[in-house]
This record gives structure tokens, sequence and C-alpha cells, in this order.
């Protein structure tokens, strides 16, 4: 039971941070969970089909959702805002849709056979990632992501290539997302395309959103707390999806901007805090 | 049998249209997208469901979905728009009205179990079929078409020539300078939610009786198409959206005739991306003139 919270907890930290790193350089991306059952799907058939180990199929998942996320990314990173959104709603839809008619993954019924996902490996990609953010967050390249974010055209003025940058973001969010859905699927042994639907994507983004998104810790604790919640919420039982789904409107209301919603001063540099008035990523 | 799959996909066009320019009439005016409409969309069916297990006839069953499925437009407009207005805030908005339609969705479910729901009417309503220039047509259908087409020309003629429809344009063009010429802005947005959302729930309506029950799910396939097609047409254009539902619906019938069904929904999605890419303002809408958006 723990194995589960410990593993659930840990996959959704990951995903909540694949949407945080695409919202770092300000696009927004609603195709994670699409990206996470590429992840999943290919490091499936390649532990079970081929006899690949775990982590070997995990990073092939990753690369495989990472070219994915660049090939469309680079089109759909011309739009923005809602039409983003848009775009990458239609990604996740399209995914779902074409694993549903591949026949060699099972098609609709699923795909079964994976094992192997113990909470150690989950808790040392968090461990990882989260490693991974911490230092990019003291690095130049965090206010290079700023630049960008905050400001396209001034990024460019300055011989920033803001579309490399996003679309490296988007690669790199896309990785996280199929990472994290390679561990899932091999923890949950049998996976089908209604999993990874819009709704799942949209949690991915509430995750990180609910959390703030304003620093690399707001993401973890939205996607613990959501993941948790309905656990606590289980006396209600019957009520549970109502109750959620209350909780996330008040959530929203009350802090709007992430329930983490400012800049922790200690993973910036005295001077770049000072100089910065940002509020954090905001899709534009 | 391939003008029978035309007329079919006209009729579901139509019914795609309703809900697309719901979609489009709360992007226009707010420039926010509400994913909570395809589940007043879906709540439709049920309230249709509901008032004629009570007894009402089918006249009373359409106006009580309308006021029903319009009041609680007002309610999504207070709690998932009303506190985020500014421009940064279009994320906050979906998802809290997101999360909105997964309450509305499970509530739903509570009251009538998460099977669809039967929906009988009284007579040979559903099936009755007359001959025109020998095509039978079932009479439902054509009255769905009708009514949905009457509904968006009388739509469309108080977008452009009534005095509603005047702030309404001019709260679409800047919230902050319609406000200036005394113009309140609230009020224009629940009326827009109350106008879209009688759309969609009216399209809800008609959906359960063309297929003959009513399902909670519909919101997330049919319901969430719309959006696509609403993108296709045009973010904002009223008639993009109607031609969008349309070609869309026969486009999706003729699919099913030549066995391609399986593949309609990625192909909307995938359009809609290609229609984003090279001309993000939709397949009729323009960018520059505000003119013609609602």
């Amino acid at each position: 039971m723990i194995e589960d919270y410990v593993v659930f907890v840990g996959v959704n930290i990951i995903l909540a941070w694949s949407v945080y790193v695409i919202l770092l350089a300000g696009s927004l991306s609603f195709a994670n969970g699409g990206f996470m059952a590429i992840g999943a799907y290919v490091s499936g058939v390649l532990t079970v089909k081929f006899g690949v180990p775990l982590i070997v199929a995990a990073l092939i998942g990753g690369v495989a959702a990472a070219i994915v996320g660049v090939l469309v990314g680079f089109p759909a990173l011309r739009t923005r805002g809602i039409y983003l959104m848009l775009v990458t709603v239609g990604i996740a839809v399209s995914v779902k849709a074409a694993i549903e008619s591949i026949d060699y993954v099972g098609g609709i019924q699923g795909f079964g056979g994976m094992v192997g996902t113990t909470p150690w490996h989950v808790i040392g990609l968090v461990v990882l990632v989260g490693c991974g953010l911490a230092l990019l967050s003291r690095s130049p390249l965090q206010r290079i992501l700023d630049a960008v974010r905050e400001d396209e055209l001034s990024a460019a003025s300055l011989g920033i290539n803001p579309v490399y940058v996003k679309l490296t973001c988007f690669g790199v969010g896309a990785f996280l997302a199929a990472i994290a859905g390679s561990f899932y699927a091999h923890y949950l042994i049998h996976i089908s395309p209604d999993q990874f639907g819009i709704v799942l994507s949209v949690f991915i983004v509430l995750y990180a959103v609910l959390g703030g998104t304003n620093n690399m810790w707001g993401p973890p604790i939205g996607a613990a707390i959501m993941t948790l919640i309905p656990e606590f919420v289980r006396g209600l039982e019957v009520w549970r999806p109502t109750a959620f789904g209350v909780i996330i409107v008040c959530l929203l209301l009350i802090r709007p901007d992430g329930l983490l919603a400012f800049r922790i001063t200690t993973t910036r540099t005295k001077t770049a805090s000072a100089g910065s008035h940002s509020t954090g990523p905001q899709s534009d | 049998m391939i003008l029978e799959q035309v007329i079919n996909g006209i009729v579901l066009g139509s019914m795609y249209a309703l809900i697309a320019q719901g979609y489009t009439l709360v992007f226009g005016v707010l420039d926010k997208l509400n994913f909570a409409h395809g589940e007043i969309f879906m709540l439709g069916g049920f309230i249709c469901v509901a008032s004629i297990a009570l007894g009402a006839s089918l006249p009373i069953a359409i106006l009580a979905t309308a006021i029903i499925a319009g009041l609680l437009g007002l309610l999504v407009e207070f709690v998932g728009f009303r506190k985020f207005q500014t421009h940064d805030a279009h994320l906050t908005a979906a998802l809290s009205s997101f999360a909105i339609g997964l309450v509305i969705i499970d509530l739903t479910q509570k009251v009538w179990g998460a099977e669809s729901v039967a929906v009988t009417l009284p007579g040979a309503l559903q099936t009755a079929t007359v001959s025109i220039g020998g095509i039978r047509f079932v009479i439902l259908r054509l009255a769905i078409l009708i009514i949905s087409l009457v509904l968006m020309q009388v739509l469309y003629l108080v977008v452009t020539r009534t005095s509603l429809g005047r702030r309404i344009r001019a709260v679409a063009e800047s919230p902050a300078k319609a406000a200036l010429f005394g113009i309140n802005v609230t009020r224009v947005n629940q009326q827009v939610f109350f106008i879209a959302s009688m759309m969609a729930g009216l399209a809800g309506l008609a959906l359960a009786l063309r297929t003959g029950y009513a399902s909670s799910d519909v919101g997330f396939t049919f319901g969430l198409k719309a959006l696509a097609i609403m993108a296709i047409g045009g973010m904002g254009d009223l008639r993009g959206a109607l031609i969008g539902g349309l070609l869309i619906g026969v486009l999706e019938a003729l699919a099913f005739q030549w066995n391609l069904g399986q593949f309609a929904d990625v192909f909307v999605w995938l359009f809609m991306i290609v229609i984003l890419l090279v001309r993000p303002a939709g397949l009729f809408g323009t960018l520059i003139s505000k003119e013609v958006r609602a």
C-alpha cells in the first residue's frame, strides 16, 4: 500500500516537473499525457517483446517521446496561448487514438506483462530530476529561460534563439513525461489507451499549476497533494470525484498562482532576484 | 445511399455547430476556453430525460433544458471565470472550468448512473419518416436540423443587429473600453454564458433525441470535438463555427460510409492542428478585422 503511494506520487511529481520544464520557457503543453503514453508503450514493447532491461527501455522510450515532441513541437510552438493549448490537446487526443488503432500493442484492450518498477526506481528518478532542476535554477541557463519566457523579442535581440530554447524545453518535458510513463507502466503491469486520455494531460498541468509554477518546488507539492487528496477524502467514498473537483476549483480561486507562488531566493543569485520582477512562467 | 449519409452528416454537423458556436461566443468575448461547455451539453440530454420522465411534453422539456442549461452557464461564469479575467489567467480559467466539468459529470452519474439512459417520446415521433422527392427522411432529424439552423440564424441576428449584440461586440473588442462607455461588462459576460450554455443544452437534447438515449460521456467525445471544430472554423467567428460544424459532420458521416470511422476522431484533431499552423485564424476567421467576430 505504501509502495503504491510512493510510486504514484513519484510518477506524478515527475509528470508535474515535465510540464514545469515546458512552462519555464513560456510555452504550455496539454500533450504530456500523450508523451507519457508513448514512453509507456515503447518501453513496454521493448521489455516484454525484446527483453530489454527496464532502465534502458525507459531511456529509449524517453528518447522516442522527445523525438516526437520535437517533431510536433517545431511547428506547434509557432502558435501561442490558447492556440498552443488547442494544438497540444489535439496531439494528446491523436496519440491516444493512434495507439488504439495499432493492433501490435493490443489496441483498445491494452497491453500487459510489464514488471520491474520498484519504489526505489521512482525515488531515484525524482531525486535525479530534482537535483537537475536545482542545478538548472542556479545556472545561467535559468536566466536564458527567464528571458525567453518574459519577453521573447528582447531575448532574441540579446542573441538568444527563442525557438531553440522553447523546443529544447518541449523535448525535455516530453522525455521526462515518457520516463515517468514507462515506470508507471512497469508498475501497473497492464496499461490501456483509456488511461492516457485528455483528462490525464489536463491533470498533469493541474498538478503544476496548483502547486505554483514559479519555482521548482511548487509542482511536486501540487502533485503530492493532488495524488493524496483522493485518498484522504476516502471517507466520502461516493462523493470523491465531486469533492476532488470542488477542491480544485477552491484552490484555484484562493491561490490562482499556485500554493507555493513565490520565488525561493536561495535558488537564485541575489542580484538576479533583486533585478527580476517576474512572476513566474505564465504562458502567453 | 451517399445522399442519405450526407444528410445524416449535415444533421450531425448542425449539432456540432450549435456547441461550437457556444465555444466561439465565449472565446470571442472573454478570450478564454470554457472546458465545462461540453459537460453542459451532456447535461442537456439528461435534463430532457428528467423532464420527460416527470411527464412534461416535448416543448416544455425543450424550454426546461434551455433555461436550466443557461442558468448552469451563469454558475460556470461565476465560479470559473469571474475571478480570472486578466489576459494571463486563461490557463487558470481553462483548468477551473475543466474541474467544474468533472463535478458536473460526477453529479450526473450520481443521479442517473454511469450507463446511458433511454429517451422515449410519446407516439412515433422518434421514428416517423416522411418522403420527399423519393428519399425518406426521419422527421425528427429534419426538425433538429431546421431548429438548429434557425437558432443559429437568430443568434447571428442578435449579435449583429440588436443592442445586446452591440454590447457583446463591444466587450469582445475591448472590455476596458466597453466599460468606459458605460457597458456593464460582467452583465454582458453573464448574458454570453447564458446564451452559449442554452445552445449547448439544446444540442444535448437534440443528440439525446436523435440517438434515443442520454449518455454521460458525450461531453468528452462529442463536446470536445466541437472545440476542435470551433478552431477549424475560426475562433470567435459564428459563421465559421457553423460551416466548420457542417463540414466535419458530413466528412465524418462519409468516413463511416467508407469504413474509416475509427479514424474520424484523429482526422478532426489533425485537421485542426494543420489549420492552426497554417491559418491560425481558422478557415473563415480573420485576425485583423474583429467586425465579423461575435
